[in-house]
């Protein structure tokens, strides 16, 4: 079977995403897009990034094309391919093509998961030139001032095979994510998933405690996300302490030990 | 928890703990499957500290139960309950309530100055343990309910101590109100000391402010020395400043407190640091936030003297543009008679020392084989494990396309031939897709620390290490050496030859890893520029170096401290611009203050526990390299 084109969502956003700014990110990202400037968004998983670039899209009022990259990746992926229909080939576009001719966001997530080859189809993208060449097609695609590529990456994977070139990054403006201040997470939790302060600030302990354990048999802490996760159960009738096991513990680790411990730190805030 | 209910299980817990304290059948449930060793609990509890914040603490067993703010001193059993488990919940405690002291601000700096001056006799310090421990059950009661609720299950001797404690509860509520400090206890003392001392609870230890006093004061000078270090070697180039200010010999550098993410109320040290010049400002993500933390929990904010301005005059040469930074290639010189000579940093003057480290490279000794085949056959399930999970890894497979035969058609090969045909072109054959399996184009140098202080345990660890490894990289077929390093000062340097690139895993190779044993030193820069300069020679598309380490680089001559790491930053930094990745594996418990630092956030790992070291080393290796 001829593969198909990569999986991607394009989403117009028609209803404002939540988003908490931390900095001045949205102004950066504003003024990247202004000037054509493809953004890298860099950090752990599940602080933001993905929430981000939905909010941007509806901010500059821009639809999103996300493509989550994984290792079996092409450029035909993302580019697009022939494929055969009732005795004729017919050329589909890929999702970054379709971005291109549309003028979207188009959001590369966990770009160096994607083999490596892959990521030098958006060089000329990225750069003043901002062309996409399709060459099964003989094509070369000029991007519309609407056009903003942006991918995202988490620079603590600890593998030398999945690192982002310099020749890829040193295109981009990056912006570094990291988990919110606690004032920020507990507003994010509260808004995310109405909960009240006291339930998101106990998770919000939580989290910073499991993040005092990254590196020291946790390869990372909880991330917003799973504090979210966690908070949902709370307000949909679990008790605290299955829900910080299930949504928390259970999630970060499958080492028995850290495991006991994870579940002591979750039984002892709630 | 009510009262009430909390009164029912405690009444539950009583007649156990009576039941225990009945001599008779004491020596029934002092058996050892009802007791609770510390080193059952240690490693636990060192993770459940961990994760409650704050200072990194020191998990030690010793007769008196108590903390000096910098360990937690447990007794070496604990046999109080019925239960096993129960007496692990006690050791949970007992961390807790310590940890407590150190995060709720029992043992501030000025709290200690007082205590030592005006209370630390023999009747002042239990009354004030008592008055701390009501304020602190508090304080734990609004930021971790679960604790509390075992606080007060666990925490009688019995009926009468619970009741006493009522009445001292009674006379130290205002110490249970929020916001209360170990001051308003301080203030308690003359009102409460008249009365009959309750019991110390099940977890609470004593108190020895001397020995506080004494650790803190040499922690406090430490601290203060680092800090103020870090704010001198900060790059202001990397800094959002404006370049025609770096000159301005008026202006100058100062630390500041951003005080809206500093919550002393809820005690969460957490601090955004700044660094001002005139009127601009930037803020330094990641500053040192254990070492600031360290400081906030000694100290109600950042002492104004610790953020003292520093003229920028006195060090204008790391500022200014056109300062000496040495020439970014490192510079060996040709072997000479064995030795080669490599140059180090210096970062108090921003300069290198050239030809200053010589370095010979010897043949490791060789030991007895045996200890490799008593490694195989202690680890044997293991190896099979590795084996199976390696041959794993080479199983993993790429689709190839244009191939002239293959699993599959390959469409885009058949549009194009088709084509090329109706364009009167000759079709081509090369029209199928197959996977094959990928190749892995890896040259990794081990470089193992045989200083002294390996000794024992951690040697035995690296040498099981590097036997397992050797296990899984053959299966891999991944280009691989091993090098030991160790040396006496900068004139005695020396890397030891265990394998090269390109000899076999053989029996000298496996007599060698027998034969490593603690030798010196430390001096890790010279060993990482000899040994990445012949990672460089090697042809790979990724070169690895990776260390196995169990301490902070140091050498008997002044290589050590801020100065080690900085010149073992520099010849990382001179290596990874040839295209070498480093990477550090260690057993060292303190080592997330400099190896961030020195290799990068995500470029290290510390392993707990020496005994899993081994095991360790395989699993990371196979998460780089896949």
């Amino acid at each position: 079977m001829p593969k198909q084109p990569v999986n991607s969502s394009k989403r117009v956003l028609s209803n404002k995403p939540y988003y908490e700014p931390i900095g001045d990110e949205v102004a950066v990202f504003a003024a990247a897009y202004r000037n054509h400037l493809p953004v890298l968004l860099k950090g752990p998983t599940g602080c933001g990034k993905t929430r981000f670039v939905e909010y941007m899209a509806w901010h500059l009022k821009r639809s999103v094309i996300t493509v989550a990259c994984h290792d079996d990746l092409t450029t035909s992926d993302l580019v697009g391919r022939y494929l055969v229909k009732g005795g004729e080939t017919l050329w589909v576009d890929g999702p970054l093509t379709s971005a291109v001719r549309n003028g979207s966001i188009c959001y590369l997530d966990e770009i160096v998961e994607a083999r490596r080859d892959t990521s030098v189809v958006i060089h000329p993208l990225c750069d003043d030139r901002r062309l996409l060449p399709i060459e099964k097609r003989g094509e070369l695609l000029t991007a519309p001032p609407e056009f903003c590529l942006v991918i995202s990456y988490n620079p603590g994977y600890q593998s030398i095979l999945k690192d982002l070139k310099q020749s890829t990054r040193q295109r981009f403006v990056a912006l570094e994510f990291n988990y919110p201040s606690a004032s920020h997470e507990q507003r994010i939790i509260e808004k995310e998933t109405s909960s009240d302060s006291n339930i998101a600030s106990r998770l919000v302990k939580l989290g910073s405690m499991t993040r005092n354990l990254k590196g020291n048999g946790l390869d990372e802490g909880a991330s917003t996300r799973l504090l979210v996760n966690a908070a949902k159960l709370i307000s949909g009738g679990i008790s605290p302490v299955t829900a910080t096991d299930t949504a928390i513990a259970q999630a970060l680790t499958d080492d028995v030990d850290m495991l006991e411990v994870i579940q002591e730190l979750c039984r002892s805030v709630f | 928890m009510s009262e009430h209910k909390t009164k029912n299980v405690l009444d539950n817990i009583l007649i156990k703990k009576s039941m225990c304290d009945n001599e008779v059948l004491n020596a029934d449930y002092l058996k050892p499957a009802v007791q609770c060793e510390f080193s059952e609990a240690s490693n636990f509890i060192r993770h459940f500290v961990r994760g409650l914040g704050g200072r990194e603490l020191q998990i030690i067993s010793d007769k008196q139960t108590f903390t000096d703010t910098e360990s937690l001193y447990l007794p070496a059993v604990y046999a109080i309950f019925p239960f096993a488990k129960t007496n692990f919940t006690l050791y949970k405690l007992t961390a807790a309530h310590l940890w407590a002291q150190t995060w709720y601000g029992t043992w501030c700096y000025e709290i200690v100055e007082k205590l030592i001056r005006h209370c630390s006799t023999d009747d002042v310090m239990p009354v004030f343990n008592r008055l701390e421990c009501i304020r602190l059950d508090a304080c734990m009661a609004r930021d971790f309910p679960g604790l509390a609720r075992e606080f007060e299950i666990f925490g009688y001797t019995n009926d009468y101590a619970f009741a006493q404690w009522s009445q001292w509860r009674e006379y130290g509520r205002t110490l249970i109100e929020s916001g209360t400090t170990a001051e308003d206890s301080i203030r308690l003392i003359d009102q409460v000391k008249q009365l009959p001392l309750p019991p110390l609870k099940n977890y609470q230890g004593e108190m020895f402010v001397n020995q506080v006093h004494k650790v803190m004061i040499e922690r406090i000078e430490r601290d203060k020395s680092e800090l103020t270090r870090m704010i001198q070697s900060i790059d202001v180039n990397e800094m959002k400043f404006k370049k025609s200010n770096f000159r301005d010999a008026s202006l100058t550098r100062r630390l500041g407190l951003k005080n809206s993410d500093y919550d002393y109320e809820n005690q969460k040290p957490e601090a955004n640091i700044q660094l001002m010049m005139g009127a601009e400002m930037d803020t330094l993500s990641n500053f040192r936030p254990e070492l600031i933390s360290s400081i906030l929990q000694d100290f109600d904010g950042i002492p104004e003297e610790y953020l003292q301005l520093m003229d920028l005059g006195n060090d204008n040469k790391d500022l200014s543009p056109t300062a000496t930074t040495g020439n970014d290639r490192q510079q060996s010189e040709p072997k000479i008679s064995g030795i080669f000579r490599y140059r180090e940093w210096d970062y108090r003057v921003q300069q290198f020392h050239e030809n200053f480290c010589s370095l010979r490279e010897l043949p490791a000794t060789l030991g007895d084989e045996s200890f490799v085949d008593e490694t195989l056959k202690k680890y044997l399930h293991l190896v099979n494990s590795l084996k199976r999970t390696f041959e794993g890894v080479l199983l993993e497979s790429q689709l190839q396309r244009r191939q002239s035969d293959g699993d599959d058609l390959d469409l885009d090969a058949i549009i194009k031939a088709y084509a090329e045909v109706a364009n009167g072109q000759e079709m081509s054959e090369y029209l199928y897709t197959r996977y094959r399996n990928q190749s892995r184009n890896i040259a990794v140098m081990f470089m193992v620390d045989m200083s002294g202080s390996t000794v024992g345990w951690v040697n035995k660890a690296e040498k099981e290490s590097l036997v397992l490894l050797c296990e899984a990289l053959e299966i891999l077929g991944d280009r691989y050496a091993i090098f030991g390093f160790s040396g006496r000062s900068n004139q005695g340097c020396e890397v030891y030859r265990i394998k090269t690139f390109d000899q076999p895993y053989d029996l000298c190779v496996r007599q060698r890893i027998s034969g490593i044993k603690p030798k010196s030193f430390t001096r890790m820069g010279a060993a990482i520029r000899h040994l990445g300069s012949q990672l460089q020679l090697t042809l790979a598309h990724t070169k690895l170096l990776i260390t196995l380490s169990d301490g902070r680089p140091e050498d008997c001559d002044g290589y050590k401290g801020q100065y080690g790491i900085e010149d073992t930053r520099h010849a990382l930094r001179e290596i990874q611009k040839t295209d070498i990745q480093a990477f550090c594996i260690t057993i060292d418990k303190e080592a997330q203050e400099y190896l961030p630092y020195m290799y990068g956030a995500a470029n290290y790992t510390v392993i707990d526990e020496v005994d899993k070291l081994p095991q360790k080393v395989t699993e990371i290796y196979r998460r780089l390299t896949t």
